[in-house]
């Protein structure tokens, strides 16, 4: 088993993510999904050898004005499809159980279960315990084009030449679309910017999944608050190139809201900063898609939340190329269901490059 | 050179370049960091003060009188209408480019003590100077221990220096300003240490040293920093044989080199190349200093000024100043010979990250923090695995993550040098085959209350993405 990366293991998004796992109550098509991933994380340190920080202390969804409370009691009836225990909670509630929320916090809703980690470290965890287990990842290694041949795939041109191989997973997340294109095969989706930082190290605040107010913050281990949130740049990618991920001032809302929603935040200290790049799908779903033709090509994307769904997605993906046929829950979760997306479907939404909204 | 000019760094180089500047009829804003708060000075940027800061320092009146008295040029700059920004960080610096268009006219973010301002402007000159290079050593955590820039900025800058007996690593150009500055003020020098074969600048310097009777110790290293809760003496080491001696004194000044100070164009995306002469990277200039991003413009020191100056007053010939001359003694070398020296014969249990308390062990070794109870099941290689010819050797980034040096307060100010060379070292690696650690905003740590908007626009809290219902359609 050979992995190719355009770069280093894990400098993309996978260690850029705020390292959440979603059980998906948003969109329950992919809930059974990312409740076979949390099954998985259970037992992620032993299973891989390396530490990945994985915290299970559930997750909050909060809203912080009366447009917010209505907007998550009706995404509640949503959530309420899954077979998870969510409940919806007054703002006493959840200050209850995080002190150090604000007062602004009208309700929100909760669930013990979810958890979150160290992406960094999880990613590298997943790369040494495939080394160790005597896969080869060769990294600075872009591939240019995918090789079919007969209907089958045949292999992969990098730039240091030709690998051949008739089992081939696609995973460079919204790079896809660009390697799928010369097949003839649309996988929309769209590239999106959107930047994160953290705070100094504070005393133990909280252990749960965080969100409102337009951000994302969990403590990590150490005590950092880490962040994410912001309006999106919509971007565009080019084949084997490291995507530019820079920072705005926008860095400085995000802090402020981050007061707002914590107050206890003002004693913190701004560290560091850093953006990513997401891989938005039209119904911001994960896909997981094995190919008739090319016989042999199989492909997957996660639309923002595959750090927590990775390791349900990593045996469905093996699965799908090795065996034909997987046991986790992908139903719903094939390209099949973008055919009707037309190929300027990023025009319509008004997520092409250089936008700069939702 | 266009409209609003930014320059940052009220060096001698920066100061000028305002004053032509200014001269040429253009709107100029001179910023620096100094007088610094004591607050901002234990992050040991940009120079590393230690953690022994005279509590003079408090006296804010009193030290702004003192640092602006020592810079005429600041004076001046003052006195000829620059918007001259004191005791004030620059944070960060925005522009348009790849992947972000909507930043509009370019922009850096200003900090200071009393909140923060965004200033547009057209052209950002960078003349940031140099930060002290400062590897570990046993103790080197204990007040007393300071880098030769900071030495220098508190004799002469800050005029606070209360040391009275000091003990100087290193004998480059450095050594001999601190020597000097402190000789003048009455503080002994009672050892200078040289892991060297000989005195680095030169033997006039050692000549020099010895008409003082200032005693050298060539091809020693410091063993250790004794003391309980300040420094109150060291033990030095012999690299022939290990023959030790102690000696009293109250401060240690590393006076090895320094550094570049690249963190800002780093931290915007200007391309970089290694300079062995510099031992760092550095942005890739034209003559006239311009980098790889439109008007941004970075003064390697005061005296690369000219070329810009020149253009600045309108002469149409900068290209006759020539390049750069390499240094004859590289940096790197001498660089390299101390951590070789301090890390043989202090061996592996010395923290060579003081704000994350990892050794240099624990940090060759990728040993996850020890607050994470759990180390790794298999041991692992730092090496890149690749064909690709232009591919780096090892990421300093990936060292980073997973040992947490670089990753603590100081934003890696203290130990990314010695990181990068320890790791060139052991690894038989090209230091430029080491991708460097990330530079990131914010330059400094600053406290949220002082860098939080308080301006965000209805648009922004329009297209603010409110989690989980990003999906909310038009
Ligand atoms: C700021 C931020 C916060 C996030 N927060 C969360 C969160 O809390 N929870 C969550 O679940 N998810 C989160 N995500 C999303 C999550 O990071 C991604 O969904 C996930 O990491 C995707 O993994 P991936 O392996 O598909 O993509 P990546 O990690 O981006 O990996 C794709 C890889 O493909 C390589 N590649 C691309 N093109 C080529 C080529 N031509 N040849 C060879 N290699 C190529 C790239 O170099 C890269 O290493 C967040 C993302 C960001 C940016």
């Amino acid at each position: 088993m050979l992995v190719l990366d355009a770069g280093a293991t894990a400098y993309e998004a996978s260690s850029r993510a705020t390292g959440y796992l979603s059980l998906r109550g948003e969109t329950p098509a992919e809930s059974p999904l990312a409740q076979e991933a949390e099954k998985l994380w259970d037992g992620l340190d032993e299973e891989l050898g390396y530490p990945t920080e994985w915290t299970q202390k559930g997750r909050i969804w909060a809203a912080f004005n009366e447009r917010e409370l209505d907007e998550l009691k009706q995404l509640y009836g949503t959530f309420r499809k899954t077979n998870v225990p969510f409940e919806f909670l007054s703002g006493d509630d959840l200050r209850e159980m995080m002190p150090c929320l604000s007062e602004s916090c009208l309700g929100g809703i909760w669930t013990h279960r979810s958890g979150h980690a160290n992406p960094q470290r999880t990613s590298q965890a997943f790369a040494w315990a495939f080394n160790d287990r005597g896969g080869e990842i060769r990294e600075y290694t872009p591939v240019l084009e995918i090789l079919t041949e007969g209907g089958k795939a045949k292999g992969v041109r990098t730039l240091q030449g030709e690998l051949h191989s008739d089992k081939l997973a696609l995973c460079a997340a919204a790079h896809n679309t660009l390697l799928l294109e010369p097949l003839g095969i649309h996988f929309p989706l769209a590239p999106v910017r959107l930047e994160a930082l953290v705070t100094t190290p504070m005393p133990p605040l909280f252990e749960q999944a965080f969100i409102g107010n337009g951000l994302s913050i969990r403590q990590t281990k150490r005590g950092n608050l880490h962040m994410n949130g912001g309006p999106y740049e919509w971007v565009d990618l080019e084949i084997g190139k490291e995507a530019a991920k820079p920072n705005t001032q926008i860095v400085r809302n995000i802090l402020r809201r981050a007061i707002e929603t914590m107050p206890v935040l003002k004693g913190a200290q701004f560290l560091r900063s850093w953006a990513g790049i997401v891989d938005m799908a039209p119904d911001q779903m994960t896909t997981i898609h094995k190919f008739d033709s090319p016989e042999g090509l199989v492909t997957a994307a996660c639309s923002g939340h595959g750090f927590g769904m990775a390791p349900a997605v990593g045996i469905a993906v093996s699965e799908l190329l090795l065996k034909g046929e997987t046991r986790m829950p992908i139903d719903q979760l094939s390209l099949d269901r973008f055919n009707k997306v037309s190929t300027d479907w990023r025009a319509k939404r008004r997520w092409e490059a250089g936008q700069y909204n939702t | 050179m266009q409209g609003k000019i930014v320059v940052v760094g009220a060096s001698a180089g920066g100061c000028r370049v305002a004053l032509a500047a200014q001269a040429a009829g253009h709107d100029v804003t001179l910023v620096d960091e100094h007088p610094q708060a004591m607050k901002d000075m234990s992050f040991d940027a940009p120079w590393f003060y230690g953690a022994g800061l005279p509590s003079a320092l408090l006296n804010d009146n009193s030290i702004a009188q003192a640092v602006l008295e020592g810079s005429p040029e600041l004076i001046e700059c003052l006195e000829s209408g620059v918007d001259v920004r004191v005791s004030t960080v620059l944070w960060g610096a925005f522009r348009n480019g790849p992947n972000s268009v909507n930043v509009g006219r370019p922009r850096v973010g200003l900090v200071n003590r009393d909140g923060n301002e965004i200033l547009e402007h057209d052209t950002l000159v960078i003349a940031t100077g140099v930060r002290d290079f400062v590897p570990s050593f046993k103790g080197w955590e204990l007040p007393g221990v300071f880098g030769g820039k900071a030495g220098i900025a508190m004799l002469d800058l800050y005029q606070v220096f209360e040391g009275r007996k000091a003990v100087v690593l290193g004998t480059s150009e450095l050594a001999l300003r601190f020597i000097r500055s402190a000789l003048a003020r009455g503080t002994e020098i009672v050892a200078v240490i040289e892991a060297g074969q000989e005195v680095y600048a030169g033997p006039e310097a050692a000549a020099w040293l010895a008409e003082r009777g200032i005693p050298v110790h060539l091809r020693h290293v410091v063993h250790e920093a004794l003391g309980k809760t300040e420094v109150s003496g060291a033990i030095c080491v012999s690299l022939d044989g290990d023959a030790t001696f102690a000696v009293d004194c109250d401060s240690i000044a590393v006076a090895i080199a320094t550094l570049p100070n690249i963190e800002l164009p780093a931290a915007m995306g200007c391309k970089m190349h290694y300079d062995p002469g510099l031992a760092s990277w550095v942005p890739e200039v034209d003559a006239r200093g311009e980098t790889s991003l439109e008007s941004v413009y970075w003064l390697r020191d005061d005296a690369s000024s000219e070329a810009l100056l020149a253009s600045i007053k309108g002469e149409t010939n900068a290209d006759r100043f020539p390049p750069h001359a390499a240094q004859t003694q590289p940096t790197l070398d001498y660089i390299k010979t101390w951590i070789s020296a301090l890390h043989e014969s202090g061996g592996d249990d010395v923290n060579i990250c003081q704000c994350e308390t990892v050794t240099r062990g624990e940090f060759c070794g990728i040993a996850p923090p020890s607050y994470l109870g759990q180390g790794l099941r298999h041991a692992q290689s730092p090496i890149v695995h690749s064909d690709a010819a232009r591919a780096p050797r090892i990421n300093q980034d990936f060292m980073k993550r997973m040992t947490r040096v670089s990753m603590g307060h100081c934003q890696g100010k203290r130990c990314r040098d010695e990181a990068s060379i320890a790791l060139a070292l052991r690894f038989g690696v090209d230091p430029d085959a080491i991708r460097p650690a990330s530079y990131r905003f914010p330059l400094r740590p600053i406290d949220l209350a002082l860098i939080a908007d308080d301006d965000e626009s209805e648009d922004i809290r329009l297209h603010w993405q409110m989690w989980p219902y990003e999906t909310r359609q038009d």
